[in-house]
């Protein structure tokens, strides 16, 4: 067995603890509800099984990551698949030194779902090891994305105690229009997490069943010497094509549920045939992502944020406000090193310029910005609390933004560590 | 009219307008005197100096740029402009010459002329951004000197027993009856304090314990270090500090950089590329290269440089092979690996003449496709050069025209004059390479004098051509230097602010009463706990929450 193969297996017994891991957070939170025990007693205890359990997952964890290293010879994190499970790895590191300075088992019940997702998503992509283009191959790149990841981790943890905090402290019972408004943002905020989630599935069950279907886009360009060339495209789907790319014609099309074949075509504005694809990836997430709420909603017949509110009683809001705080806080500086400073030292190298308004540079700079923006914020009367946990929440999806949206939505230098 | 607000505190200390809490004595100067809620610790509650009564414009300017508000107004702005420049690429990322003008609106219609006219597809240089960038630079230096010296003022002053209602109303509060001696006590507590890394000032039975004042200084270093990386990025808009632009150079060809005295010989340009067997099956038999670098030589011009009729003379001053992530570099230029081109590309022939009739061969001369001599003089035979095309074609009007300037189908119309040819010459047609020969048919444009002479290369060895063109990036900047003494600065003031926290106790002892108060600039779990802690050392077991005053966690 390679070493890769066997980092392989390390990476799903890492998956597999961190499910049980959050399982174990579960029971020690929703717990302590239960009859005939000591709820302080109850919660050290689980709480300890817990933390052992995603400590040994972030063991595996690490075992994946340094025995890929050495199987494949460059470090894994130059594709989606590499840097998605690092990410993840690094929410672990984050989470776990948070929590040794806070202990508090709650903060694993949020941290750990967001690092099994990001795990997951990340298995979406090709997991084969992608020999590295020359312009990738530096010691500073390995900083760079590591120091990078880790400052996002600490933001990742706190987005995870703002969104708890305002589970917290929402009332879901309150009928006035702020409440209201408040419930529908949390609901929205889960709802979109599972519409990742729903991704997630669609994804494996089509993969599962085996789908493939393929499209051939042609397109012609008249370059300055009047000579036409005409280029054609072709684009695999393993999703059913709801929609199809722009001017394209089917290669292979399997039906699926009676489509006999996709409803409707990208829009012309959608260039090259892969926008269409992952036009089409979205629409999946959405429907997919619904429905799974939808089978949530009817389960336990009221909004998820009232679901999980009553779990969140006994909580101190003031100190998930101070964890949110003081995980952005921590990960402010690392950031600041990972995604601006070794960014700049490391595109000096690359590119000889260290800042060239590359849309990943302005989005992690727009990160910083954003983050700055915050811990200004926090100085202010006023934006302590619910305010801060909003922001936090926004932060985090401004940083994905950044890590996933860009390359999917914006092509620039980077786009070669793409999907 | 002005009023006359009275800034003296009952302790006697004078303080200027716009104090929060007394300088000395730490007494709530707000008129409220009532309430109980937790204080205002900002900058010590200090005066600021933009809190000055009666302001004039400067003052005003000054009051502006002070206020956090206004800096985060700022930031929010400059991010949300950072976030449209995003949409469509930017002008700079084309590299070849394309019109502006054009390509927005004809690659993404009417948003995409929009885009244009708006200046979006140049945001990051545009007046505005760059505006807002100069008002954050101010905000950072206004905002910090605004508050950084009335606080050092503050902190280097401090006086140990406070005012009762000052310690009442910290955010981490615990009163206690003591029994027995109250500068026992103190001293004992004092002692478990110091311990924990503190500073201890004692006054009898009141005391001051203090830690990481340093940390303090932080977030005014980091703004320190923003100023200079702001100034070192304004500074790179002076002419000659920074240069980036591209060069083609063919295997074996030299070129000069533009506007620079330099110039660049590309010895001999190669690439390797994977080998199969190393890479995924998804890749395999796709060019995918590992490794590219090109023996690069740099001349400096000597003399007779902006010459155009003579050669320039030039001086070898540095020899690298440049690969990615390896440039050439000498005395702050660059020379870094970008791209390349293996499209081979004809650089000279050595042709000969043949006299078709007898045999006879002259020659073989020296033909380069560019800058080719004039006049050659083969044997009974001249050669006049009447015209040179690099890509010959046949335009609209039936006239010959070159598509381009690379020697891509080069051709030669030479005036020929000899034995058997007419004394005023007559025009013969050259095409190097053989596909252009056919295509063109050669031997039909020049019909009559193709049976009688016959310009040809014997053999391989007497073509030159160059099987590879490198691109290579030219850059220079000499604001790089600067650029990192800031980031350096403002690193270290982040971690001394984010990784330290600047932590006080005050505590006095009145008639066996404890009352103590304790402040940090962040982190007031870790706090509270530090107190407990010290507490539970000397006996007296408190739950760290329970110390929790209310109030904000700044």
């Amino acid at each position: 067995m390679s070493l890769v193969d066997f980092s392989s297996d390390a990476f799903i017994v890492a998956f597999f603890l961190y499910c049980f891991a959050f399982m174990f957070y579960v029971i020690a939170i929703a717990g302590k509800k239960w009859s005939n025990r000591d709820p302080l007693q109850h919660e050290k205890r689980w709480g300890r099984v817990a933390f052992i359990t995603s400590s040994l997952g972030l063991a595996s964890h690490l075992t994946f990551f340094f025995t890929r290293w050495a199987g494949s010879g460059q470090i894994p994190t130059s594709n989606m698949y590499e840097f998605m499970t690092f990410l993840g790895m690094a929410i672990m590191i984050a989470f776990t030194i948070v929590y040794s300075i806070y202990r508090k088992p709650l903060l694993g019940m949020f941290s750990l779902p967001l690092t099994v997702i990001i795990v997951a998503y990340a298995s979406v992509f090709p997991q084969e090891v992608q020999p590295l283009i020359p312009a990738l191959n530096n010691y500073w790149l390995k900083v760079h994305v590591t120091t990078a990841a880790l400052g996002e981790a600490f933001f990742a943890v706190g987005f995870a105690a703002g969104l708890m905090y305002l589970l917290r402290v929402v009332d879901f019972k309150g009928k006035t229009k702020e409440a209201k408004r408040s419930q529908f943002w949390v609901e929205f905020s889960l709802y979109s997490i599972i519409l990742i989630v729903g991704f997630i599935v669609a994804v494996f069950a089509f993969r599962g069943m085996g789908y493939e279907a393929q499209f051939v886009q042609e397109k012609s360009v008249i370059d300055a010497k009047g000579t036409e060339t005409t280029t054609s495209e072709t684009v695999d789907y393993s999703l059913p094509p709801i929609v199809k790319p722009y001017n394209s014609d089917i290669v292979k099309y399997e039906p699926f549920l009676g489509m006999e074949q996709p409803i409707f075509e990208a829009p012309y504005w959608m260039n090259g045939a892969n926008s269409g694809r992952k036009l089409n990836t979205v629409l999946w997430s959405i429907i997919a992502g619904s429905l799974l709420y939808g089978l949530l909603r009817l389960a336990f017949r009221k909004p998820l944020g009232a679901v999980i509110h009553p779990v969140m009683e006994g909580v101190d809001p003031d100190d998930l406000d101070e964890i949110s705080y003081r995980s952005i806080a921590i990960g402010f500086p690392i950031f600041t090193l990972g995604a601006l400073i070794f960014a700049m030292i490391w595109a000096n190298i690359a590119w000889g310029r260290f800042w060239g308004w590359d849309p990943k540079e302005v989005w992690a700079l727009i990160t910083w910005l954003y983050y700055s923006a915050y811990l200004h914020f926090r100085l202010s009367r006023g934006w302590q609390g619910r305010p801060s946990a909003w922001l936090a929440v926004i932060g985090f999806v401004v940083v994905l933004f950044t890590l996933v949206g860009v390359n999917l939505v914006i092509a620039g230098l980077h786009s070669y560590s793409g999907v | 009219m002005l009023v006359v607000e009275n800034t003296k505190c009952e302790c006697g200390h004078q303080n200027s307008v716009g104090t929060v809490l007394c300088e000395s004595c730490g007494k709530p100067l707000e008129n409220n005197e009532l309430s109980d809620l937790p204080l205002e610790m900002r900058y010590d509650g200090v005066a600021r100096r933009s809190q000055k009564s009666n302001p004039n414009l400067i003052d005003k300017i000054w009051n502006f740029f002070s206020s956090v508000k206004i800096a985060i107004y700022l930031i929010v702005f400059t991010f949300l402009t950072a976030m449209l420049g995003t949409i469509y690429p930017q002008e700079n990322t084309f590299v070849n010459n394309f019109d502006p003008s054009v390509y927005y609106e004809e690659t993404y219609g009417l948003p995409g002329k929009l885009y244009y006219l708006f200046g979006l597809s140049h945001t990051y240089e545009t007046w505005w951004f760059i505006g807002l960038l100069v008002m954050i630079g101010t905000s950072l230096v206004i905002c910090s000197l605004d508050r950084v010296l009335p606080l050092y003022r503050a902190l280097s002053k401090q006086q140990i027993r406070k005012h009762l209602q000052f310690i009442h109303r910290q955010k981490t509060v615990y009163k206690h009856t003591i029994d027995g001696d109250a500068e026992q006590w103190t001293e004992k507590f004092g002692a478990q304090l110091k311990r924990k890394g503190y500073r201890i000032h004692r006054e009898g039975s009141a005391l001051l314990a203090e830690k990481n004042r340093f940390s303090r200084w932080g977030p005014y270093i980091n703004h320190i270090g923003l100023i200079l990386f702001l100034l070192a990025i304004l500074a790179r808009s002076i002419p000659d500090w920074q240069m980036d632009s591209y060069i083609t150079i063919p295997d074996g060809d030299t070129v000069q950089i533009a506007d620079t005295n330099y110039f660049v010989k590309n010895e001999k340009f190669t690439v390797e590329y994977y080998k199969d067997e190393e890479l995924p099956a998804k890749l395999k038999g796709t060019a995918r290269a590992k490794l590219f670098e090109t023996k690069a030589v740099l001349y400096e011009c000597v003399s007779s440089c902006n010459d155009q009729t003579q050669k320039p003379v030039l001086k070898e001053v540095k020899r690298h092979n440049i690969i990615v992530n390896e440039p050439l570099k000498y005395k702050g230029l660059k020379l870094y690996q970008f791209d390349f081109d293996t499209t081979p590309r004809l650089n000279a022939v050595h042709p000969i003449l043949v006299n078709k009739e007898t045999g006879e061969k002259y020659g073989p001369f020296d033909l380069p496709m560019k800058d080719s001599a004039l006049h050659h003089k083969l044997g009974p035979y001249t050669l006049d050069l009447y015209a040179n095309y690099m890509e010959f074609a046949i335009g609209d009007n039936g006239e010959p025209t070159t598509l381009s300037r690379d020697p891509v189908a080069p051709a030669f119309i030479f005036t020929v004059k000899g034995p058997g040819l007419d004394p005023k010459g007559e025009p013969y047609m050259y095409f190097p390479m053989q596909k252009d020969k056919v295509k063109f048919s050669q031997d039909a444009i020049n019909h009559g004098i193709a049976d009688k002479i016959e310009i040809r290369v014997d053999g391989m060895e007497n073509v030159d051509f160059s099987e590879a063109s490198t691109y290579l990036n030219v850059r220079m900047d000499k604001a790089l230097p600067y650029v990192w003494i800031g980031a350096v600065f403002s690193m270290i003031g982040l971690l001394m602010g984010s990784y330290w926290q600047h932590r006080r106790i005050w505590l006095r002892i009145d008639d066996g009463q404890l009352s103590l108060g304790a402040h940090t600039n962040k982190n007031w779990y870790g706090m509270r706990s530090e107190v407990a802690g010290a507490l539970q050392k000397i006996g007296i077991t408190v739950d760290p929450k329970l110390l929790d005053n209310g109030g904000n966690n700044a």
